[in-house]
Parts: structure tokens; C-alpha cells; sequence
């Protein structure tokens, strides 16, 4: 069959990559700005494409032991927090799924209206309470409660998940003499490894990228994680374009490798959470 | 059996159960407690005020102002995200070649922080070299020099601008989503019966992705209500408070001027405002899964 010449593929095609060039603008900017000398940048250099790679902007930034500190201090963080509310989010997701119980419908919604609520509600109590125990300006409130906040959407997708497995492999193994927590981790979870790799991704980014709770819960740079780190260390460089373009790079690596290679789980965990909340 | 069934609900749920109550519910009815004290964030003492706190509300010129920019920031949140993030979301299911491209560039800014955003458009708005300004330059031959962000016409605007360039990335993919759920032949059926593309998005597609528009303007309204990280970032609620939104305008009165039981009071208000959009939003979604089943 010959079909007549449809103009509507390039036509699209060109639309999308206009729109393209203008999201990819700000990031190219980024990337632009720490190969440029900060003098090139005050000349109105920073959009133009580089002649020559200017790698002290980095050499500055890894060299910072305020940089080191702030990225260890956020490792300290994320990947606690991550496993946390992850093994927590098992724990509750596999009674919704599999043992539900009278009230256990109402239960779930209510622990998963925790992901709509504005952070700024429980703010002021949880300061109050950190305070009193003498743990502000520790990384300990920052990983509890980035921990009780994953609760709902790991809450949530591992219920989903859990749901798919047959009753009867549960049932299978009960009769074979399993215990709940055998069949929890020996059949339930080895069928759950994506659910697993999305919320790793998902929340390892998110506590990642996290402002609010590092700058209400620390106050010494001692503390500080990445993210308020690079707002901190803009008043050491001012001017220095350059270096703060770098910084902002290196802060984004992890989040950027997550992008790169498990983009999939990503968008997956992101669309899921969305869809069936 | 049964017995024992019960025994591992319990041990099962006692820890999540148990962190959630005590690091999310306690504290979110505690805020409703503080809001009518007059605690100041160092002294373990407080007062009962009573109402004095909401009175105040009533009264705040300031939080008047912050629910306007609340308003504004929320409806723009929902308009500029969810148009421009249906538009992609069409354009790249038309299986335009280097689509899955397309899709990883518009979902980029997702995946970095607010800080990083933040600086990102600090640089686009700077008045001397920022690309908005150059661009300005470039086309009417005239340097502006304007400083987007330090305008109080402006600053809102401008963060709105960062915060849907990051955010129709996440509109995009739920579109997407809903639109892998709609038949093949469905669509088949509207090319046989002479339908162009422009009715059929218009009359078949579009009515289809109600399911998905629901969530993602949920979200939008949500997630504008959290907004705060940028806006801390790029404008700190200025100039001459121009950008401050409820949770800006709390944080401003419970961390800056240490007045935590009126900042639990504005908490409070902006508990009610999303439990209002988030009762909205589940009845609609239910109204929607009985429609479209």
C-alpha cells in the first residue's frame, strides 16, 4: 500500500525539539558556566559556546573540605532514611496486601493521606520535640523523619506489589509449615525486587534534594547537608559564578546517576504513587 | 490459624504503625495545640492565648497578602504545568521518532533539587549576563538590565516560570500513562470513520484522559501548596514580601520571628486548605473510576 506523504511527523518533530532546546536551555547553562573563568562569565560569556575547558572551577569545589563534609553528611542521611522507610513500607504493605483485616481499608487510607499534607503542618511539634530530646543540629531528626514521611508512598507501593502475588503461593508455603515472615521475605519479597529498585530511586532522590528539614533541624555547617551546603557556600562565592555552576553539578551527580540508569523505576514509582493514590 | 494471623498483623504493623502515629499524627494534632499558645521556639513555657492567634490571622495584612500569592502560585501551578505537559504528552505518544529522547529531556529538572533549580534561574533572570536579559537584547537591539527577581511586579512570576519548568516533566509522564490505557482500536475505529487528528484528540483522546487530568491537577494544587524550597531560594517571599505563599509566610513567622504559636496557627489554616483539596480530589477520583470504570 502507498501512502501519500504525511507532513505531520516532522512537523512534530520540529515542535518538540524547539521545545526541547528551551527545557534543555537552564541545564546547558549550568554545565556552561563551570568550564567558564568567572571573568568570561561577568563579560556576558556564559551562553556562548566555550573555546577553551576551564577546570579550576572544579578543582575548587573538590578541594572545599566543606564540600566533602556536606556530601558525607547527606550519604549519612539518604541512605538510612532510604532503607528505613523502604523496611518500613514492607512491613505495612504486606499486611495491607495479604492479611487485611476489618478496619485495615481505613487504616491504609489514613497512612496514605500522610504523602498530600504540606511538611509546614508538622513543622513546629517536631522541633519542639527534637529540641526537647537535645538532638537539633545532629543528622538524627533529619533521618527519622525523612523515614516516617516515606512511610505512605512505600506504604502504598508495596501494598500494590504485594497484591500481584498469588494468594495461593502464600498459602502454599503456610501449608508447607512457613511463618508470615518466612513467606514475607523468602516468597513475597524476592517478587517484589522492582517495587524495591522504584522506591530506592524515588526516595533516595527526594531525601537527596531535600531543603526544608536539613535547615529547620541543623544549624552548624558541621551539619549541614549538601543542598544547604551550596546556598551556604554562595556567600564564600559571591561572585564566583563559576565555582557555583561546579557546585551544583557535583551536588546533582547522585541524583543524575539515579536519572541516568534507573530512570525507568523512576518515572514508574513516580506515575504509580500518582495514579493509585 | 487465625489466631496466629492476627498475631503477625500486629507484629507486622506495630513498627510502621508506630512511627507514623508518633512523627506525623502526633505532631499534626499538636500544631493545632501550639496554634493557641504563644510559644516562642526557646522556652520550654507558653501561655494559653486562646483565639489570639486566630484573630491575628484575621487581622495580618501579610497573611492576607501570602493567601493572594498562594492563590495566584496554586492556579498558575495547575494552568501552566498541566496545558504545556498534555501538549508534550500528545506530541510524543504521536510515536514521533527519538520520543523516549524527548521524554528523558522534558522529565530532566524533575530529578534535580529545588536548590539546584533555583540557581539555574537565578542565572536566567541575573540583570547583566542572565540569558533572559541577552535574549532581550539580542531581539529589540536593547539591553534591559532588568532585575526579574528583584521587582515586586515580577518575582512571583518569574519563580512560577522555574517551578512549571520543572514540574511539566511530572504532568507529562502521568499523561503518558493515561494515554497507554486508552484502547488501539478505539482510535482505529475513529480513523475509518474519517476523523482527523484534531477531532479525535478533541472528542475521544482528551475526554478518555479525564482519570489522569484529575491526578495531575491534584497534584499540582498539592504540590503547590508544599511549594517553599524555591521560593526560600530564589526570592525568599521578596521583594517587599511580592512572593510570599502561606508556607513561606509560616516559616517567616515560626523560624525567623520565633512567634511558633501564631506560625502553628498558619499551619493549621494550611492543613485545612489541603484537606479540603485532598477530600476534593479522592471524591473525584471515585467519580471518575465509576465513570470510566
Amino acid at each position: 500500500m502507498i501512502r501519500e506523504f504525511n507532513p505531520w511527523p516532522t512537523v512534530i518533530f520540529i515542535c518538540l525539539a524547539c521545545l526541547a532546546l528551551l527545557f534543555l536551555a537552564p541545564t546547558v547553562g549550568v554545565l556552561l558556566s563551570s568550564i567558564k573563568t568567572t571573568r568570561d562569565i561577568a563579560l556576558g560569556q556564559l551562553w556562548a559556546w566555550p573555546e577553551t575547558f576551564f577546570l579550576g572551577n572544579f578543582a575548587e569545589v573538590v578541594n572545599n573540605p566543606a564540600v566533602h563534609r556536606y556530601m558525607i553528611n547527606t550519604i549519612l542521611v539518604a541512605v538510612p532514611a532510604t532503607a528505613a522507610s523502604i523496611a518500613l513500607g514492607i512491613l505495612a504493605g504486606y499486611v495491607f496486601a495479604k492479611l487485611p483485616f476489618r478496619t485495615s481499608e481505613l487504616l491504609f487510607l489514613a497512612m496514605i493521606s500522610g504523602m498530600f499534607f504540606p511538611p509546614q503542618v508538622i513543622l513546629i511539634p517536631l522541633f519542639r520535640l527534637f529540641n526537647s530530646m537535645g538532638l537539633i543540629d545532629t543528622l538524627w531528626p533529619i533521618i527519622i523523619v525523612h523515614t516516617a514521611l516515606g512511610i505512605p508512598i512505600c506504604t502504598l507501593l508495596m501494598r500494590n506489589f504485594f497484591a500481584t502475588v498469588p494468594n495461593a503461593l502464600r498459602e502454599a508455603a503456610i501449608l508447607e509449615g512457613a511463618s508470615e515472615w518466612q513467606v514475607l521475605t523468602r516468597v513475597a519479597l524476592p517478587l517484589s525486587l522492582p517495587a524495591l529498585a522504584v522506591l530506592a530511586t524515588l526516595q533516595f532522590t527526594w531525601i537527596w534534594n531535600d531543603f526544608l528539614w536539613p535547615l529547620i533541624f541543623t544549624n552548624s555547617d558541621e551539619k549541614r547537608t549538601i543542598m544547604i551546603g551550596i546556598v551556604n557556600l554562595r556567600g564564600q562565592y559571591t561572585v564566583a559564578w563559576g565555582v557555583q555552576g561546579a557546585l551544583s553539578l557535583i551536588a546533582s551527580i547522585p541524583t543524575l546517576m539515579v536519572f541516568l540508569f534507573f530512570q525507568r523505576y523512576f518515572i514508574k514509582g513516580m506515575t504509580m504513587g500518582a495514579v493509585k493514590g | 490459624m487465625e489466631r496466629s494471623t492476627g498475631y503477625w498483623r500486629v507484629a507486622l504493623l506495630a513498627l510502621p504503625v508506630t512511627v507514623f502515629a508518633v512523627f506525623i499524627v502526633w505532631p499534626l494534632f499538636s500544631s493545632f495545640y501550639y496554634s493557641f499558645t504563644d510559644w516562642n521556639g526557646f522556652n520550654p513555657d507558653y501561655d494559653f492565648v486562646g483565639f489570639t492567634n486566630y484573630a491575628k490571622i484575621i487581622t495580618d495584612k501579610l497573611f492576607l497578602n501570602a493567601v493572594i500569592n498562594t492563590v495566584i502560585w496554586m492556579l498558575a501551578a495547575i494552568l501552566l504545568p498541566t496545558a504545556l505537559g498534555l501538549a508534550l504528552a500528545l506530541l510524543i505518544d504521536s510515536r514521533v521518532p527519538g520520543g523516549a529522547l524527548f521524554k528523558s529531556i522534558f522529565y530532566l529538572p524533575i530529578c534535580l533539587s529545588a536548590v539546584v533549580v533555583g540557581q539555574i534561574w537565578i542565572w536566567i533572570y541575573q540583570p547583566d549576563w542572565g540569558l533572559l536579559n541577552t535574549v532581550i537584547a539580542q531581539v529589540t537591539g536593547d539591553h534591559p538590565r532588568y532585575a526579574w527577581l528583584a521587582k515586586p511586579d515580577t518575582a512571583l512570576g518569574s519563580v512560577i516560570v522555574a517551578w512549571s519548568w520543572q514540574q511539566t516533566g511530572l504532568s507529562m509522564v502521568i499523561f503518558l500513562a493515561g494515554l497507554t490505557s486508552i484502547p488501539g482500536d478505539l482510535l482505529e475505529v475513529c480513523e475509518i470513520e474519517g476523523a482527523n487528528v484534531w477531532q479525535r484528540t478533541r472528542i475521544v483522546v482528551i475526554p478518555l484522559l479525564t482519570p489522569a487530568t484529575v491526578v495531575v491537577v491534584a497534584l499540582s494544587v498539592i504540590n503547590s501548596l508544599k511549594g517553599f524550597d524555591i521560593l526560600y531560594i530564589m526570592t525568599g517571599g521578596g521583594p517587599f514580601h511580592s512572593s510570599d505563599t502561606l508556607a513561606m509566610h509560616m516559616y517567616n513567622e515560626s523560624f525567623k520571628k520565633y512567634l511558633m504559636g501564631y506560625g502553628s496557627a498558619i499551619s493549621v489554616v494550611l492543613f485545612l486548605i489541603a484537606l479540603t483539596v485532598i477530600r476534593i480530589y479522592f471524591r473525584e477520583l471515585r467519580r471518575v473510576d465509576e465513570i470510566y470504570g
